[in-house]
């Protein structure tokens, strides 16, 4: 309806002021006119003066019109469905042993969007402008054909990410229509920031609370790795719901081994407890762990009652079994470098006396302990990582069988040492012991030992780019670290070396000489020949030329790395994996490949694979990387579960080496693991947001009317345009004043006045 | 020098003659013509006083020392300068007198604290045993001067230099000054060991085979501890704490406990 006003600027008296004007001149034209004409015809001109007057009177206020056009609009409706995998959980409460008897809860959804005779997605894309989403980590577009398609596959669920979302393509004056049970893997509810939500959010909740029961073993706090011999704890949460009263028992199993059980009692509902369960592993490598609780009747989800897990064990200290055959200073200042070292555990026999020594007191006046050889020999020996016979002869002490077994613990990765001295080598026997195919040297059978004579070492070519003889990072530096070492005064002699050459003893000052130190490889294991036992003057003969002790003790500290194989001294090194480790995410491997000299093995053959959870193998394809020796793949993991990357490298068809890693794979919470429909959190974020909570199972009629009142009200769907018209201004006006006087002139001139 | 000084030399010029003199430094033993010498007992010669109350004290040592263990000894000692250049070569000191000697040069002191802070071990003998007076008084005032931070102080009876081969209930020598020893600790070791037994002493031999001095009051047991301990203190330089070590504290205590 229109609406008249004044836009004047002159005051009421005023315009009083002009009409009584307007009517005084009115009169005394009146008595004018009745002097020359009837009173009738005199009326009739007085009249249409005082419309002509009136009109002009009314256009000096300056009078205006607003005119009213109601528009109708489409309001804009978003419609999010959830579409992860707890979707596809049963939307009521029922056994788990009753698969696919019972509708879903996205089948729910679906019903309840394309069932009946008008259905509410098609009512819903004729009253409002419709977009449609699915979610479950992500916000995907998605067509009203699609939703009968729509599975519950998604791996995880971010509710509040998806509607923030959703709510910021939506825009202002819109509204959410959201499906979802409510499970999310945010812990924190998101209320604080609902408010901040520019279009309210109607939450149609999925799946009942009531009756639910489920018993779940949860919040897993495991580490990647474990050090051997130390206890490892293993954390974890078991949530119950609906299970009040009940005693379940809980089975801890490394492997297929039963070490641990629990009784819980399960004494409120919702129920939760937190526990802790250890273990030493003893043995280096992976250690798959099973926590299993059984399922118990009418539980929605059987598979959360069980969590495997993988641990890695890896060695904490590197252990070293040395035996010498007598004190020495070569054992002293062994010791002190072993010793001084946190990550080496050392354990050290030194023959004090031969079967030769006589003494003068009884035996329990000696502080000697027998030598326990069959517990060395046949039991811990594998408990060590290296051994070091230091100037040892075992044909004093024990049969030579024992030393197959040393030999069998170098094939099996373990590492041997042999030093020097007049025990050692041909010296001590060990020509035609079992540990001949096992050092790194052959030996001539002459039992050659020379002292006296002054030798400096000097680097062969293998040792140049050694990690073993590496004293300084710079080659120059190294060369001339060596060249600054005390001379030795005693050598073993070999025959020859059958591994690598790294240090030669020369006497004349050359770049020849013997064999000095030589490495090799047996089976898994390294092996090391130092062929003199002067080694402990590179510490205290330095000392006293007023060098530091450092470059021996880094010597042996790097040689028993070496043997040890720690990782960095590995040929074969498998770098930092990158990616987000996650199901359905690219995650980059890289490799570095060393040759026996440890010089980049740049034209290595790398075979890489993969070792999926359940045991199945995908081979990859290493490239050569533009860095020498480096080699990279990637992997995109399938699903959620420990994994291991093996790689393999070969230089001209023979073994540098090989390594694995153990790396898990897993979403950041545990979609599907608890069922549990979260009404609570939707109904949250619903009120926070102005929006409106309604379970699904109430959805009706009155709930989109309702919906439709509530986005009346905050985005109405009719809008008024309201236009102003200047009434003075229009030609009606005018055309109205010039009827008016046209029609007086036409009389007066009729009637003779002009 | 001394009278008796004066006489001993005589009676070796004497000796030598007859072809009974004690080896001397550089004859070899029996055993070391096949193997080489892990251990050399190396003696401090030092200015002032008297640095070798002692000279025949170190063969019956070594002897001792070979006849028991399993270690590769010369047979005599050697003498050695603080500021030689080959005192290094010889880890294992050992320094006695019975007087007052003139104090240690700065550049011995600091070769001193690097061969004792590195490594080195040093083992001390009061021939004089009259605490605070003579030697004694040197020794400390030296040893004041090498770790000033440090102080001589009495070992436990559990001590690792105890029971590095002999489990030892006593310390011998040729008269019991004090019934234990001293020592310097340098982070977890003791480089340096003090006896005010006059050690040297109980194991001095004339050329004859005689002892040279007598033990009292314990007499012979008393000189046989005095071996025992040389012999400990020796494989206590050469292995450090090995006896410490986990794997042999159940046997000691146990044996210790018969």
């Amino acid at each position: 309806m229109n609406q008249i006003f004044f836009l004047s600027p002159l005051p009421w008296w005023a315009v009083l002021v002009i009409g009584f004007g307007v009517l005084a001149l009115l009169f005394f034209q009146l008595r004018s006119l009745r002097e020359r004409l009837s009173p009738a015809k005199s009326w009739t001109l007085i009249v249409l003066r005082g419309l002509v007057y009136g009109v002009l009177l009314f256009f000096l206020l300056s009078p205006g019109l607003i005119a009213q056009q109601t528009i109708k609009l489409r309001r804009s409706l978003t419609v999010v469905v959830d579409a992860s995998q707890s979707m596809g959980l049963p939307a009521s409460p029922g056994p788990a042993q009753i698969p696919n008897s019972r509708p879903t809860r996205i089948d729910l959804v679906k019903e309840k969007l394309l069932a009946g005779k008008e259905p509410l997605l098609r009512r819903l894309a004729r009253d409002y402008e419709l977009r449609l989403y699915q979610f479950s980590t992500d916000l995907e577009t998605t067509t009203a054909q699609s939703i009968p398609q729509l599975k519950a596959e998604g791996r995880g669920t971010r509710l509040w990410e998806a509607v923030r979302e959703a709510s910021r393509r939506a825009g202002p004056g819109s509204a959410i229509l959201l499906f979802s049970d409510g499970i999310t893997d945010r812990e924190a509810t998101p209320t604080a920031e609902a408010p901040s939500l520019p279009v309210p959010v109607f939450a149609v909740g999925v799946g009942e609370t009531r009756g639910y029961t489920d018993l779940r073993i949860a919040d897993l706090n495991i580490p990647d790795f474990a050090f051997r011999g130390r206890e490892v704890k293993f954390e974890f949460s078991v949530r119950a719901h609906g299970l009040a009263g009940k005693t379940v028992p809980l089975y801890f199993n490394h492997g297929k081994s039963l070490i641990a059980s629990r009784s819980i009692t399960i004494d409120r509902d919702p129920f939760e407890t937190r526990l802790s369960l250890s273990y030493t592993p003893r043995e280096i490598g992976p250690h798959s762990f099973t926590l299993s609780i059984p399922v118990q009747p009418g539980e929605a989800i059987a598979q959360n009652n069980q969590r495997e897990f993988k641990v890695d064990v890896q060695r904490d200290k590197i252990r070293v079994l040395t035996l010498s055959g007598s004190p020495s200073w070569n054992y002293r200042f062994l010791r002190l470098a072993l010793k001084q070292d946190p990550s080496i555990d050392l354990v050290s026999f030194v023959f004090l006396r031969t079967p030769t020594d006589s003494v003068d007191v009884p035996d329990n006046h000696l502080s000697l302990i027998p030598f326990p050889i069959d517990e060395i020999f046949l039991e811990e020996l594998r408990n060590f990582d290296v051994l070091v016979l230091d100037d040892f002869s075992h044909r004093s002490y024990f049969n030579i069988v024992y030393l197959e077994k040393v030999r069998d613990f170098v094939r099996d990765g373990g590492g041997l040492a042999m030093l020097g001295g007049t025990r050692s080598f041909d010296s001590g026997g060990y020509a035609e012991s079992p540990l001949g195919e096992v050092l790194p040297v052959e030996m001539d059978g002459k039992s050659s030992y020379e002292i006296g004579t002054e030798m400096r070492a000097v680097l062969a070519p293998a040792g140049k780019a050694h990690p073993v003889t590496r004293l300084r990072a710079d080659t120059e530096g190294n060369e001339q670290a060596w060249k600054q070492l005390p001379a030795l005064t005693t050598l073993n002699r070999v025959r020859r070396v059958r591994g690598e050459t790294l240090l030669l003893a020369n006497a004349n000052g050359g770049r020849g000489g013997a064999p000095l130190l030589a490495v090799g490889r047996f089976g898994k294991g390294r092996s090391l020949a130092f062929m003199s036992d002067d080694l402990w003057r590179w510490n205290f003969i330095a000392v006293g030329g007023k060098e530091s002790p450092q470059h021996h003790l880094k010597l042996v500290r790097q040689g028993v790395r070496w043997l040890a194989q720690e990782p960095a001294f590995e040929q074969v090194q498998i770098g930092s994996i990158g990616g987000a480790r996650k199901p359905g995410e690219k995650m980059d491997f890289k490799i570095r490949v060393f040759k026996d000299d440890f010089t980049p093995a740049s034209n290595a053959t790398v075979r890489l694979r993969v070792v999926g959870p359940d045991g199945e193998e995908f081979p990859l394809e290493a490239t050569a990387e533009p860095s020498e020796g480096e080699f990279t793949a990637l992997f995109t993991p399938a699903k959620e579960g420990s994994y291991r990357i093996e790689a393999e490298a070969r230089l001209a068809g023979r073994l540098l080496g090989k390594t694995s890693k153990n790396f898990s794979v897993a979403f950041a919470f545990e979609e599907g693991s608890d069922g549990r429909p979260r009404p609570e959190l939707l109904e949250q974020i619903a009120t926070a947001s102005g929006g409106e909570f309604i379970p699904i199972s109430a959805w009706n009629e009155k709930s989109l009317e309702a919906m439709a009142t509530r986005l009346e009200k905050i985005a109405p769907s009719e809008i008024v345009e309201r236009h102003q018209i200047q009434v003075w201004n229009t030609l009606w006006g005018f055309f109205l004043i010039l009827t008016l006087l046209g029609s007086e002139w036409w009389l007066r001139r009729k009637w003779g006045l002009i | 020098m001394h009278r008796r000084d004066f006489l001993r030399l005589l009676s070796f010029a004497l000796l030598a003659a007859s072809g009974l003199a004690p080896r001397r430094a550089g004859a070899a033993h029996p055993r070391e013509r096949s193997r080489p010498l892990q251990f050399v007992f190396a003696q401090i010669r030092y200015r002032g006083g008297d640095w070798n109350p002692h000279p025949l004290a170190v063969t019956p040592l070594m002897e001792e020392l070979m006849a028991r263990t399993s270690v590769e000894a010369h047979a005599s000692r050697h003498e050695v300068g603080i500021t030689d250049r080959d005192l290094f070569s010889y880890p294992f000191l050992y320094v006695t007198g019975k007087y007052d000697f003139d104090p240690f040069t700065q550049e011995e002191i600091e070769t001193l604290r690097r061969f004792l802070t590195y490594g080195g071990f040093l083992l001390a003998d009061d021939a004089l045993g009259q605490p605070g007076y003579g030697f004694d008084r040197s020794l400390r005032r030296e040893f004041k001067k090498i770790f000033p931070d440090k102080e001589l102080s009495r070992l436990p009876s559990g001590h690792a230099a105890l029971r590095s081969y002999y489990l030892l209930r006593s310390v011998g020598g040729t008269r019991i000054v004090h019934p234990y020893l001293e020592g310097i600790q340098v982070g977890g070791a003791t480089p340096v060991i003090y006896c005010h037994n006059d050690l040297g002493g109980a194991w001095e031999r004339d050329p004859l085979g005689n002892w040279t001095n007598a033990c009292t009051p314990g007499g012979e047991q008393q000189r046989r501890d005095a071996f025992h301990l040389g012999v400990n203190l020796i494989l206590y330089a050469m292995t450090e704490n090995y006896k410490e070590d986990l794997i042999h504290v159940p046997f000691i205590r146990k044996r210790l406990t018969r």
